[in-house]
């Protein structure tokens, strides 16, 4: 009797797993490719249920705010794909960070949502406001509605952590749109001219060229040499060694990240800050000697750079090394595409890419990557809409779309798109065809180490970070001026950190 | 003495009905005025007793902490005193060349109004597009100013780079936008002069910077005051430009305290604070605009 119930239960496990199974398998094929045009094969396709009606939210009109970067105006020059299909009007609005973080801070205050879809810095906007933003998991795990193509493994993973979630992973805030790194930019002309080449390493006894294993002293030193040959008329083709962003701004201590953690330093104390983000940092840690040291090489960097540099954020800088006076920058890499865009550049095809030198201890590319996340709100059917769109805005068709665009292009967000074998040539040889239709693509090998662990760099992610963000880089302007000495530089922004964070 | 009585009553009543009717009359501006200003005022009073630096959804009430935050804050005070310099500067070249310009336009035979309207267009440009005007003509990379600057006096720094110069640059802005509106203000002061006391300044032989000190100054004293109530309002709120060009920099050489409010409010999102100091700013606009109020109703100058 009992053998006949176990054969019984047996049997019944067996067919509920083939049910199970069967089912799966019948959930799968209901799904269909959605109708947007420019399918790429060798991409996951973005995809609804079987009689899923892209058109039910139409003549809904979507607001969309973000920073004035290369991704959203290849989305905005390419948004009538979407709005074809959906009947979604679509409204891109693009600005200064500052003004994107004014505007949206004010719009989830008032809660007003006249921004449905908001480009959430990380640092300077989404860990202040996570209750203002929708869990996107509602949506991509809601049977009715199309799911993050490629699924949300297909987003590189650190930057799916910094992007999407504060403080835990329950929440799934935002999906990554953008993700500028700072490299390091160079003009292959000057820097690949053999007699220059050979007078330097005469003088210094090392080739000069900017590679992965350049360290910061030896990039003042080419820095220092290449604006003393340029003065004194030996180089010729620009004006200065390096260029720096350092206005004061929130590009100062971007820039100066890229100094202070390859030696070895940081903000605070805590580690991991800039990963999964957190409420309270801790002691602040800039009244190190490592700290110290890096103002300080930091500020002699600045003696030596264009002078106007104090003027610069990252655009400022960009048109200086654009105009053909800097020899090498520290900049975001999606400044790469205008650079080769012969409206904007007077050095398009003379710039070579690779991560930013070595420290004490390491390479650290700040990373300033950005996701799209949905206003808390917007109605019911605002957000469902918003959601169709940030499914296509950040899916891997739509990435290689904007890749290929005519508009500057932007760097995919998706390990499947690097996988394509068009993509794979265009990284791996920047003189190829393939590089010179993705402009993009010439920086993305740098990019790429830039990515690896060891290489990376992420800002701390707390609620304060805006603050915080303006005292370090005031003080730090202080300090490039003449105002006050590494020392008390960073002994005073350690002071206002620790009183503002209450440690 | 019974009619007399109702006399009264009778008068009584109708300036009662009187009053009711102009009370009833400005009912609507009180009302205007009290949902543009005075709801809004109390509001910041409500706000700055809350703390927004964690989350702008849930605020702490904290009571005076920001009060007492705002008031020991060495940044807040330096704010103050750079918009005390920065202000100082401004409104002193724009009166001097305001005045020089109006004088001399007063003296014009012809074509007044056609000069004063060419010289009038900076003030139709809105701020924040003179902003992006000198932003781009001073920019080092491409700037028209910057290459006549480095041509011909080899001068080839960016002016917002250093301190100094950028604070040059900020007031030269505000003076270039300004500076016509004040020669307009004090013009139509001169244009109002009773001109026999000129003609007979003249007669009696008097020079003209006797007749300017003695005279013309005088007689135009209060539309000058106007133009500097005017002006010294608006300087310290002083913050598109700012804004547009050196967000405050370098080395917080321009970073006024409207600047600094606008800092806090938007892109800290610490309204309680933010709340404190725009307080303290209306407190400082309303004194500094009722001492002028003041000097004007004693005729001074």
């Amino acid at each position: 009797m009992k053998k006949d119930l176990s054969r019984l239960l047996s049997l019944l496990l067996c067919l509920l797993l083939t049910l199970g199974a069967f089912s799966a398998v019948c959930a799968e094929e209901a799904l269909v490719d959605a109708p947007f045009e420019g399918l790429v094969e060798g991409l996951p396709a973005i995809q609804a249920p079987e009689g899923f009606d892209w058109r039910q939210f139409e003549g809904t009109t979507i607001n969309f705010i973000s920073e004035n970067t290369t991704p959203s105006t290849a989305i905005a020059a390419n948004i009538d794909l979407f709005e074809r299909v959906t009947g979604i009007k679509v409204v891109i609005e693009q600005a200064d960070l500052n003004a994107v973080i004014e505007k949206v801070g004010l719009d989830v205050n008032a809660r007003t949502a006249k921004y449905q879809v908001a480009y959430l810095d990380p640092q300077q906007i989404m860990a202040k406001n996570k209750d203002n933003f929708i869990d996107l998991n509602k949506f991509n795990n809601d049977p009715t509605l199309p799911h993050v193509p490629g699924g949300l493994e297909d987003f590189f993973e650190s930057q799916m952590m910094c992007c999407g979630y504060m403080g835990d992973t329950d929440k799934l805030l935002a999906l990554p749109y953008d993700n500028a790194t700072i490299i390091l930019g160079y003009r292959a002309d000057v820097f690949e001219n053999e007699t220059y080449k050979k007078a330097f390493m005469d003088e210094y006894g090392y080739d000069w060229t900017p590679n992965p294993d350049m360290t910061w002293d030896q990039y003042y030193e080419v820095a220092a040499y290449i604006t003393r040959e340029a003065a004194a008329g030996n180089i010729t083709e620009v004006k200065y060694g390096c260029g720096m962003q350092a206005k004061q701004h929130d590009s100062l201590m971007c820039e100066f990240s890229c100094v202070l953690a390859a030696n070895g330093g940081d903000y605070f104390q805590a580690e991991n800050l800039g990963s999964i983000g957190a409420y309270n940092p801790g002691p602040a840690a800039l009244d190190s000697e490592v700290a110290i040291e890096s103002a300080a090489f930091y500020k002699k960097l600045y003696g030596v750079a264009d002078p106007s540099s104090t003027s610069w954020d990252w655009s400022g800088l960009a048109e200086g090394y654009a105009a053909g006076n800097l020899a090498m920058i520290c900049e975001w890499h999606e400044f790469s595409a205008d650079f080769e865009n012969p409206s904007k550049s007077q050095v398009v095809g003379k710039t070579k890419w690779t991560i930013t030198p070595k420290g004490t201890v390491r390479n650290a590319c700040i990373y300033g990557g950005t996701g799209i996340g949905i206003s808390a709100y917007a109605t019911e059917e605002e957000q469902k809409a918003a959601w169709l769109f940030l499914v296509w805005a950040t899916s891997p068709q739509t990435q290689y779309l904007c890749l290929t665009s005519e508009s500057g292009g932007s760097t995919p967000t998706r390990y499947s798109v690097y996988a394509l074998p068009d993509v794979a040539r265009g990284i791996s040889d920047p003189d190829s065809e393939e590089a010179a239709k993705m402009p993009n693509l010439k920086s993305s090998g740098a990019v790429q180490l830039a990515w690896a662990t060891e290489n990376s760099y992420l800002r701390p992610k707390i609620p304060a970070w805006p603050q915080c963000d303006t005292i370090i880089y005031t003080e730090l302007s202080k300090m490039l001026v003449g105002s006050l000495s590494p020392e008390d530089a960073m002994r005073s922004a350690n002071e206002q950190l620790n009183e503002l964070t209450g440690n | 003495m019974n009619k007399a009585r109702e006399l009264r009553a009778h008068r009584r009543g109708i300036l009662h009905d009187e009053k009711l009717t102009e009370r009833l009359m400005i009912t609507p501006a009180i009302i205007a005025l009290a949902v543009i200003s005075i709801f809004p005022l109390l509001y910041m009073l409500y706000i700055s007793m809350f703390d927004y630096s964690m989350s702008v959804n849930n605020p702490t009430f904290v009571g005076f902490q920001n009060w007492a935050r705002v008031l020991k804050s060495k940044t807040f005070w330096a704010c103050w005193k750079r918009t005390g310099y920065i202000a100082g500067i401004g409104i002193s070249v724009q009166m001097v060349l305001g005045i020089a310009v109006a004088l001399l336009i007063y003296r014009l035979p012809k074509g007044q109004n056609v000069i004063l309207t060419l010289f009038m267009l900076p003030v139709f440009v809105a701020p924040i597009v003179a902003g992006l005007l000198g932003r781009f003509l001073l920019n080092s990379t491409y700037g028209f100013y910057s290459w006549i600057l480095s041509t011909f006096f080899g001068y080839s720094e960016e002016l917002f780079a250093n301190p100094t110069g950028a604070v040059i640059g900020i007031v030269a802005i505000d003076v270039w936008e300004w500076t016509p509106l004040v020669t307009m203000i004090v013009l139509a002061g001169l244009q109002s002069m009773d001109l026999e006391v000129l003609e007979a300044a003249s007669i009696d032989g008097a020079s003209y910077l006797a007749k300017l000190r003695y005279v013309i100054f005088p007689l135009a004293s209060r539309t000058i005051l106007v133009a500097l109530l005017i002006r010294s309002m608006d300087i310290l709120r002083y913050v598109d430009t700012i804004t547009i060009i050196t967000e405050g920099g370098p080395a917080d050489a321009t970073r006024t305290s409207g600047y600094y409010l606008m800092q806090t409010a938007f892109r800290f999102q610490n309204f309680g604070q933010a709340a404190v100091m725009g307080i303290i700013m209306i407190a400082v606009i309303s004194v500094l605009g009722k001492l002028f109020i003041r000097l004007m109703g004693r005729g001074v100058m």
